[in-house]
């Protein structure tokens, strides 16, 4: 499948789990959507984990960009600051185009807050990590368990419930959003 | 905590309580229509047979070696830093658990859904120790809350209205809660469990996976409480069946792809979770999380050597049986299983919760195959059913007298045959002169005056047979009628239609006269003994190389000769060569007249007008037959009009709906109603049992009475003058 098919997949598919999707052709755009819905839906903290494992400079980028607009930005020793987290912000390690799934490794116990304990959850998805089922992702996969401790997630969709009633309730636990921005830096 | 009935009589009393429980009623309703079209959408444009068949073959390749596994898993996960533990009953799991949470120095626990600590009654079990338990998914709390036990294994507390949650909200919280604000409610879970989570010391969960070459367990959640439970207590207890464990990553992947499209209808639940070893945690010691995993035995290993019950380990816990079944969506799963509901638990509970519990309960099923149809693993559910059906008479060597009567009338022919005419005289006086019986004969309570009996017939059909069929000097097909007892004996006039459409399409029919019946009913009654012998009778009297196809009027003796012969002969040398012969020859009677005959529609001129259809389970499911009698309903030029819920079990079951007629009369005032609602004048179908038990049915309605016909009485009736 070409990349703009699978980008084209999930997107049709996240929109039935209520995933907010759009693409974007440089990381700092999306540091500048976080601190946006972040600062309209009153919140005023960031957690980016694992970004300053990733791109160092890229977290210097971000860092100014939340200081210039006041908004909080962390990265470690999370669990002290359960419940003042608004946005949780990650790059995402793969994806999966049929079922709109982020792969995210998430053995740091930081990356868990931060996508579990947000009220919202911002993921960067770079467009070439994109597969077309979770079938492809096999060896990825693998290579991740075979090198414990780990800890592997499947998000597709932001928390929800259908215990009373049998309607659909979003955000239960987890994050009451996901945005998902897909990264792909040479679209011309 | 959970009681189940241990006998029929008690377990008759609350089913007709749930049966009066409307809400109920309605709930599971809407739940099952809307399950078909989420389901057959989630699996749009994949190969679903081919999927079930691929986890089924995988299944049964891992559970003979599932201690093999499981030393494998062990290694792996010990490397990564877990510590595993080997329960052989559910009560030393229960003892593990609290023991790991004594040497940890923990006080409050909060839990995933686990159905396997719902098996042990876990939480019972440490509250009496003196910990402190919550349950965490928004159903499970709720029912632990209540004192109950769940009533669906994906969606537990699905018996409950939204004012019966926002009661108890208002109660936790002390202040009032708005039924119809669910959202509201949703969040004052999420505001409460929220502080249990973080003041937990210790997480307890199920899996979903067992990955041995890898030692991961996988965990499969939508709220994302599975997640939080994993990551904010520094201990992590997982308690896990032997079944879960699996060979690699793509075993897993490939249930992953069936589980949350069969269980609720979506292509992937929100969370799928893999967890290797002992993960970061840092008020775990050194930083890491106490990681524990407890497999649970409780019998599995044993029936994992089951020759015939190792399929039952096949389950992914998807709970799509429950979803389809009939009688579950009329009572509910408190009162369809003990712990584990739904098919798939009418089974489980004789293994793990016992006999006592199993010995109502799994006499409550209708045989329609709707669970067998859906199931993601693709487990032979309703033989099961009756596996253990027989193995709790076996066991227990109290036979009903029901079934001593009916094995020594089905093991001679000619006492039978004499016994169903000698009928004709004894229900004389309780005929009002037509075709139904018009009196309850005496050993009938007033609960089974939901439908009229029909009036045996005073000549059967053997006995009218040289007269009716003609021979025929250049026939095109020579075709053996299976009659079964019901066309024989009280419908002769379903294979009179037939011999007049034979005569028309130039096919020569033949009786063989020492037919008896399919065996069927010894199969529904446990009594596998007597169904092999009358299966051999049959086999006998019905030579398959004398014909060109066996035609049987009756989908039920249909697909009890394709499918449950060759189980019931296997092995048997001579007669498995017969047994494939009459398979590959058996056929119904629309497919006979669409696909062998192909009978155009110029012949026909379709003789009544609206004309409704109902799907006896045996053809739909039994046969795989969907197609054909709706086309053969064209071609007759007859007006079809489609009713809800079609292929929906009518309540028949043969002695089920005299076992249980509070749900058989319930099933059909369903149908009737659906098949009212279309406006249609007659109602046709394709099994005689069902045409007994809808036209009993519709004899007892007041208002306007719609005919009910045979399939082949229509299709003769519109032949052109």
């Amino acid at each position: 499948m070409e990349k703009h098919e699978q980008i084209t997949l999930f997107k049709e598919k996240a929109e039935a789990v209520q995933t907010s999707v759009i693409e974007i052709g440089e990381l700092q755009q999306a540091f500048l959507y976080a601190i946006e819905v972040t600062k309209k839906q009153g919140g005023s903290t960031i957690a980016a984990p694992g970004l300053a494992q990733k791109d160092s400079d890229a977290l210097s980028a971000f860092r100014a960009l939340c200081e210039e607009n006041g908004v909080t930005l962390v990265t470690e020793n999370l669990r002290s600051q359960i419940g003042k987290l608004h946005t949780g912000f990650t790059v995402a390690d793969h994806a999966v185009a049929e079922t709109a799934t982020l792969v995210q490794d998430s053995s740091s116990e930081d990356v868990r807050i931060a996508t579990m304990l947000s009220e919202i959850h911002v993921a960067v998805l770079p467009a070439s990590r994109i597969k077309a089922d979770a079938m492809s992702l096999e060896n990825e996969l693998k290579e991740a368990m075979k090198a414990p401790p780990s800890y592997v997630a499947f998000i597709s969709g932001a928390s929800r419930t259908a215990d009373i009633e049998r309607v659909l309730t979003i955000g239960v636990h987890g994050p009451q959003e996901l945005h998902v921005l897909i990264l792909d830096e040479n679209v011309d | 905590m959970i009681s189940t009935p241990h006998d029929v009589k008690e377990y008759r009393g609350h089913l007709k309580k749930a049966l009066k429980n409307t809400f109920l009623g309605t709930t599971l309703d809407n739940f099952a229509t809307s399950y078909r079209a989420s389901r057959a959408k989630a699996f749009e444009g994949m190969d679903l047979e081919g999927l079930i068949q691929e986890i089924a073959q995988g299944k049964d390749a891992s559970i003979p070696y599932l201690e093999e596994l499981f030393t494998l898993f062990k290694a792996r996960a010990e490397a990564a830093g877990a510590k595993i533990h080997v329960a052989r009953t559910a009560t030393e799991a229960n003892e593990i658990i609290a023991s790991i949470a004594k040497d940890n120095g923990v006080r409050k626990i909060v839990k995933g859904k686990s159905m396997t600590a719902e098996e042990t009654f876990l939480n019972t079990h440490l509250e009496k120790e003196g910990y402190q338990v919550t349950e965490t998914d928004l159903g499970e709390w709720i029912i632990q809350l209540r004192g109950e036990g769940p009533s669906h294994m994906v969606m537990p507390a699905i018996h409950l209205s939204r004012q019966q949650v926002a009661e108890l909200f208002t109660k936790i919280t002390g202040a009032p809660q708005d039924p119809d604000d669910i959202n509201g409610m949703v969040k004052v879970a999420r505001r409460e469990l929220r502080q249990a989570f973080l003041e937990a010391d210790m997480g307890i969960t199920g899996a979903n996976f067992a990955i041995a070459e890898t030692g991961t367990i996988g965990l499969v959640t939508n709220e994302g409480n599975g997640r939080l439970v994993t990551t904010l207590p520094r201990v992590h207890v997982a308690l896990v069946g032997f079944d879960k464990l699996i060979p690699d990553l793509q075993s897993a992947l490939r249930v992953l792809k069936a589980l949350p499209r069969n269980a609720t209808g979506q292509a992937i639940s929100t969370y799928v979770t893999w967890i290797t070893g002992a993960n970061d945690c840092a008020p775990g010691p050194d930083g890491r999380k106490e990681m524990h995993i407890v497999f649970l035995d409780n019998g599995r290993l044993a029936l994992a050597r089951d020759p015939v019950f190792s399929q039952a380990l096949r389950c992914v816990r998807c709970g799509a049986c429950a979803n389809v079944c009939p009688i579950y969506k009329l009572v509910g799963g408190h009162n369809y299983g003990h712990v584990y509901i739904g098919a798939i638990g009418l089974i489980l509970t004789y293994f793990y919760h016992g006999r006592e519990n199993a010995r109502a309960i799994v006499k409550n099923c209708l045989n329609c195959q709707a669970c067998k149809s859906v199931c993601a693993a693709g487990i032979d559910l309703p033989h099961l059913i009756k596996e253990v059906y027989r193995t709790v008479l076996e066991v227990e060597g109290k036979k009903p007298v029901k079934n001593i009567l009916l094995n020594r009338a089905l093991k001679d022919r000619r006492l039978f045959h004499f016994l169903l005419r000698r009928a004709y005289l004894a229900q004389k006086p309780l005929a009002g002169g037509g075709d139904l019986i018009r009196h309850l004969p005496f050993f009938l309570s007033r609960e089974h005056g939901f439908r009229s009996l029909p009036v045996v017939a005073k000549t059967p059909l053997r006995d009218q047979w040289e007269r009716i069929n003609p021979r025929l000097p250049n026939p095109r097909y020579r075709v053996a009628l299976f009659g079964g007892c019901v066309v024989d004996f009280v419908y002769p006039e379903q294979a009179l239609a037939l011999v007049k459409l034979a005569r028309e399409f130039n096919v020569q029919l033949e009786y063989p006269m020492e037919q008896t019946c399919c065996g069927l009913p010894a199969k529904m009654m446990g009594e596998s003994e007597t169904a092999r012998e009358v299966a051999i009778q049959n086999l006998k009297a019905v030579d398959p190389t004398e014909y060109d196809y066996i035609l049987t009027l009756c989908a039920s003796c249909g697909s009890h000769l394709k499918e449950n012969y060759p189980r019931l002969l296997a092995g048997d040398p001579g007669l498995q060569v017969k047994v494939d012969q009459l398979r590959d020859k058996i056929m119904d009677f629309s497919s006979f007249m669409q696909n062998v005959l192909k009978v155009s529609s110029e012949k026909f001129d379709g003789h009544y007008r609206k004309i409704a259809y109902h799907s006896p389970c045996h053809l739909c499911r039994g046969l795989n037959v969907t197609q054909e009698p709706r086309e053969l309903l064209k071609t007759a030029g007859l007006d079809y009009l489609p009713a809800k819920d079609e292929d929906v079990c009518c309540g028949f079951g043969g002695s089920f709906s005299v076992e249980f007629p509070e749900i058989s009369a319930e099933l059909l005032k369903r149908k009737l109603d659906n098949v009212e609602a279309t406006g249609a004048e007659v109602l046709v179908t394709d099994c005689p049992g069902c045409v007994l038990q809808l036209r009993g049915g519709m004899d007892k309605r007041g208002a306007k009475k719609i005919q009910v016909k045979h399939i082949a009485e229509v299709v003769a009736d519109s032949l052109k003058k």
